[in-house]
């Protein structure tokens, strides 16, 4: 998992961003159309392109006879019907190719999301750090620690829940690349914070499990470790006519590369 | 390329900041140099007269100097929603409608909300997988009649914005950029029911607020109660109600709260709608977005926004939450006119109070909060007063028209009045002073006149040069020492006849034989003749009416406290007589203006008769206005020199028009002031 994203943050560290992040139009189109045309390679290559235009002919077929026939209830039935079951067979003849999309298209996303949905703190800002220890763990939430480096301070006394989670409030007084260190039971788990600067690639949450794949602005937490997840609440960037963060992001990714697969689809030949 | 080139242009359009202004180019006159009004609700003449002598005013005494200060004949009643409508409107109650905080139905008696026109009738619904879905029926209209003045100055090509006018909700269709104030319902659709979670006993065995009773529990077993899970109420659930029913205790939609208190420091973190707050005990947390979903799968969320008050934590623990507000990031209803002018305001200065009193002083009423609480979410209130003024500074450019609205003196003069009387030094204790509490709290209200002094300085301070400012007040303030139950009165004196066997109860319902009674009260100031032809069991008829109104007016005029040998009311004035206007048969007959210390008792405004007539009035809410107009006048400041006096609200309206060389609007009937 770790090493993982560890190549495809190096690949897309270089890759991403060749003009700065003051400039995300640029990878935010260029990268959904490029999946875009990806996914029509795929798509033309892995389905079965004969049988899909056939169904499509059917269903055409059908929706003509629907037309046709329009005063003819059980006629005007039986090709709705038909529809159905074709366009099951459509949905089918889909599987396969989408199944073979997702993960390359996923991937890039997930890039694009760690680099643009997020941006840094501002100085000043209060945010709040959780940890939540695994079940298996042997410490107690007693036994954690956070060690703060110089431009930022607690805010406030920490919360040691009942179960198994710590919480702090952390104030950022200086701009910079903090690391935040928290110990649990002796060991040390590292957490990042942007604060101020440029737009750039932030730190956003640690994660133990699969889902560490889609954070990989930072270290996933080793499989094994006490602790299950380490996060810090970030300052999502605000995106007009579309939801802020994540959601905005892959909101667009997908609109725009399905777009670019519908505009090129005839200059590649490929049916969909 | 052509695909590229559009999504280019997409991007553009969609990445880049929303900043931009979509005002229409200015259209007025850039000779002009514009008007910035300061409202400042309940500043008293007396109390800022004093405060300017000694020096501790220097703002307001600048702004006397320069220019002109005198008081302000306020409306009749005194009353916030009436005084603020004369001057939105420049009309009296006769012909915008608002003639009290409280009107009545008079097909039953009941006491109804002035600021509201209900529906007709409730519409009709359709049943479907245990869903209600109205199928009719309209949203209830504001009740306020006549043109706002910013409508006027809008239709003249003047740039407006108000923010948090009184008496705007539900609000109106505008041009004119207003934020709602005093008078906006929380989520729940009421002015302000907080919520207490406490495993401890209340103070009031009848709270304004939504009190649930916790179990703190030990998750951990180690001993330390840990743990709170609970619910927060929100909108009623719209769906599961028939129209036009009133939503009773389960009738609200919820949402999970759960608390998690630190096994040894006093702090804590509410996990509540996905997000998670970090507050120590005796801390307000900043604000917190809460949606409630009014149909499965999100598919209409109503957005609240709320703030958490970690009162205390252990050992008792409450959790004080404010009234759910309307959110300024996805309101759900409007709350300024045009509905996107709430946007900008967000965008400006993010979430804020939308509810129109948000001075949290049902809690200090009903005893979840003492002063030093009280003061503290006074504070926040005065955070948001003081960022919308600086937005709205920010905003301003010469030949503008902005309103800006100050709350804070009015609902801390009604609160804290008991503790140290501002406006009579040598005055006796208050029935409700507290020799434990009040010697901390001589100098609260005072404090709060110096808060507007600074706000005012930073005013002066920037506003454009021969900028038209305007300190106003509606109305001025008065200790409230006893409570007159005006039903009880009535009752006392035949002509409020309860049925056989009953000595106490309410105007609605089962209670008053109406078949001999001839007038009731409701409102704080209204008393009604149970007319025949307008009043559903009225016996009164019309051509005794004149008879009867004067024959009430002289007993109450003659009222006298046994027990401090003062008259209880100054005069009775008929609506008749002293309003104009298309709305003067809606109102009540007789208006009762009370004497200095004397008010209508909150039982008695809400059609409730009670056993006495006379009491001294214990509660916090020590200090009133709600008496004979001319026992509170308010304040007027112009930095214009003005070569005459006894102006009222109206005048101040029509004073904006001819400012931009406007034509007063029929009904209007006020005089400029300049």
């Amino acid at each position: 998992m770790q090493t993982y994203n560890d190549v495809a943050g190096a690949i897309f560290d270089f890759l991403l961003a060749p003009f700065g992040h003051d400039f995300a139009l640029f990878d935010l189109v260029l990268w959904p159309a490029v999946m875009g045309v990806a996914a029509l390679q795929v798509y033309k290559h892995v389905s079965n392109q004969r049988a899909i235009a056939r169904v499509k002919k059917q269903i055409s077929m059908h929706l003509l006879e629907i037309r046709l026939f329009r005063n003819d209830i059980a006629q005007v039935l039986k090709s709705t019907g038909a529809i159905l079951v074709k366009n099951t067979v459509y949905i089918g003849h889909n599987l396969l190719p989408m199944a073979v999309m997702l993960v390359p298209m996923v991937a890039v996303m997930v890039q694009l999301v760690a680099h643009y949905a997020y941006a840094p703190s501002r100085p000043g800002s209060v945010e709040l750090l959780h940890l939540t220890l695994a079940p298996t763990a042997s410490v107690s939430p007693r036994d954690v620690s956070l060690k703060l480096p110089p431009g930022v301070t607690l805010d406030a006394p920490a919360v040691r829940t009942a179960d198994g989670q710590v919480f702090w409030r952390v104030r950022a007084e200086q701009p910079g690349d903090h690391v935040l260190q928290v110990s649990v039971g002796g060991e040390i788990f590292e957490k990042g914070w942007a604060v101020g600067g440029e737009p750039r690639k932030v730190p956003v949450k640690r994660l133990r499990s699969w889902e560490a794949l889609l954070y990989p602005g930072e270290a996933a937490i080793p499989s094994g470790a006490p602790v299950l997840s380490l996060e810090l609440g970030m300052n999502v960037r605000p995106l007009a006519y579309l939801p802020d963060g994540e959601l905005g992001i892959l909101i667009w990714a997908m609109v725009l590369s399905m777009l670019a697969g519908f505009a090129l689809k005839d200059l590649f030949g490929v049916t969909l | 390329m052509g695909i590229g080139k559009v999504a280019a242009i997409a991007c553009a359009t969609l990445f880049v900041s929303s900043s931009s202004d979509s005002d229409s180019p200015d259209a007025h006159s850039p000779e002009n140099p514009g008007v910035f009004i300061m409202g400042v609700d309940g500043m008293d003449p007396v109390i800022l007269s004093r405060l300017i002598d000694t020096g501790k005013m220097p703002n307001f005494q600048g702004l006397a100097r320069e220019g002109s200060y005198q008081s302000l004949a306020t409306s009749d009643p005194p009353q916030s929603p009436v005084a603020w409508s004369n001057f939105v409107t420049g009309m009296n109650p006769g012909g915008h409608g608002i003639f009290d905080f409280m009107h009545r139905d008079p097909a039953t008696y009941a006491p109804v909300s002035s600021a509201t026109r209900a529906p007709e009738k409730a519409g009709s619904a359709l049943h479907l997988f245990g869903y209600v879905f109205p199928l009719s029926g309209s949203d209830p209209e504001n009740n306020r009649g006549g043109t706002p003045w910013w409508d006027a100055l809008i239709a003249g090509g003047v740039d407006v914005e108000v923010y948090r006018i009184p008496g705007n909700f539900p609000t109106p269709e505008s041009k004119a950029k207003v934020l709602d104030g005093m008078g906006t319902s929380d989520l729940r659709g009421g002015f302000g029911t907080y919520t207490l979670y406490t495993d401890a006993a209340v103070e009031k065995d009848d709270p304004k607020g939504d009190i649930q009773f916790v179990t703190v529990h030990d998750l951990d077993l180690d001993g330390t109660p840990d743990t709170v899970t609970s619910i927060l109420r929100g909108p009623p659930d719209l769906f599961h109600l028939e129209p036009g029913q009133v939503p009773r205790e389960g009738d609200y939609l919820t949402i999970g709260l759960t608390v998690h208190i630190d096994p040894v420091a006093a702090v804590s973190v509410v996990e509540i709608a996905g997000q998670r707050v970090l507050i120590r005990q005796g801390e307000w947390s900043d604000w917190v977005e809460v949606t409630f979903d009014l149909l499965p799968m999100g598919i209409m969320p109503v957005s609240g926004a709320v703030r958490f008050y970690a009162k205390q934590l252990r050992p008792q623990f409450q959790l004080y939450v404010s009234p759910v507000n309307i959110s300024a990031a996805k309101p759900h209803t409007p709350v300024t006119s045009p509905d996107d002018f709430v946007e900008d305001l967000f965008a400006e200065v993010g979430f804020f109070y939308t509810q129109g009193m948000p001075e949290e002083q049902e809690a200090l009423k009903d005893g979840v909060f003492d002063e030093d609480d009280y003061l503290k979410q006074v504070a926040l209130v005065q955070e948001d007063t003081r960022r919308l003024l600086d937005l709205a500074l920010t905003r301003f450019e010469p030949g503008d028209a902005t309103f800006m609205y100050f709350s804070d003196i009015d609902l801390q003069s009604h609160m804290l009045w008991r503790h140290k009387d501002p406006k009579y030094p040598n005055a006796p204790d208050h029935p409700a002073y507290d020799a434990a509490i009040s010697p901390g709290h001589t100098r609260d209200i005072e404090n709060l006149y110096r808060d507007v002094d600074a706000a005012l300085g930073e005013v002066r301070r920037r506003l454009p040069p021969g900028t038209l400012l305007i300190v106003m007040s509606d109305h001025g303030f008065q200790p409230f020492s006893r409570d007159v139950h005006l039903n009880a009165w009535l009752r006392e004196n035949g002509y409020l006849v309860m049925k056989p066997g009953k000595t106490t109860g309410y105007t609605f319902g089962d209670d008053v034989d109406w078949t001999q009674t001839r007038a009731y009260g409701i409102g704080f100031n209204g008393l009604y003749l149970n007319l025949a032809g307008r009043e559903a069991q009225g016996i009164v008829d019309p051509a005794d009416a004149d008879a009867l109104m004067s024959e009430i007016a002289r007993g109450l005029e003659t009222f006298t406290d046994p027990d401090r040998g003062e008259g209880v009311v100054l005069r009775v004035d008929r609506s008749a007589e002293i309003y104009s206007g298309p709305r003067i048969g809606e109102g009540p007959d007789l208006l009762v203006g009370y004497n200095v210390g004397y008010g209508c008792s909150d039982q008695s405004t809400l059609g409730e008769i009670t056993e006495r007539v006379l009491e001294d009035n214990t509660s916090r809410w020590s200090g009133s206005h709600l008496m004979a107009a001319e026992v509170v006048p308010g304040v007027l400041l112009v930095n214009r020199k003005l070569s005459s006096d006894g102006h009222d609200l109206t005048d101040l309206t029509a004073t904006l028009l001819s400012h931009y060389d406007i034509e007063p609007l029929p009904g209007m009937i006020g005089e400029p002031i300049l």
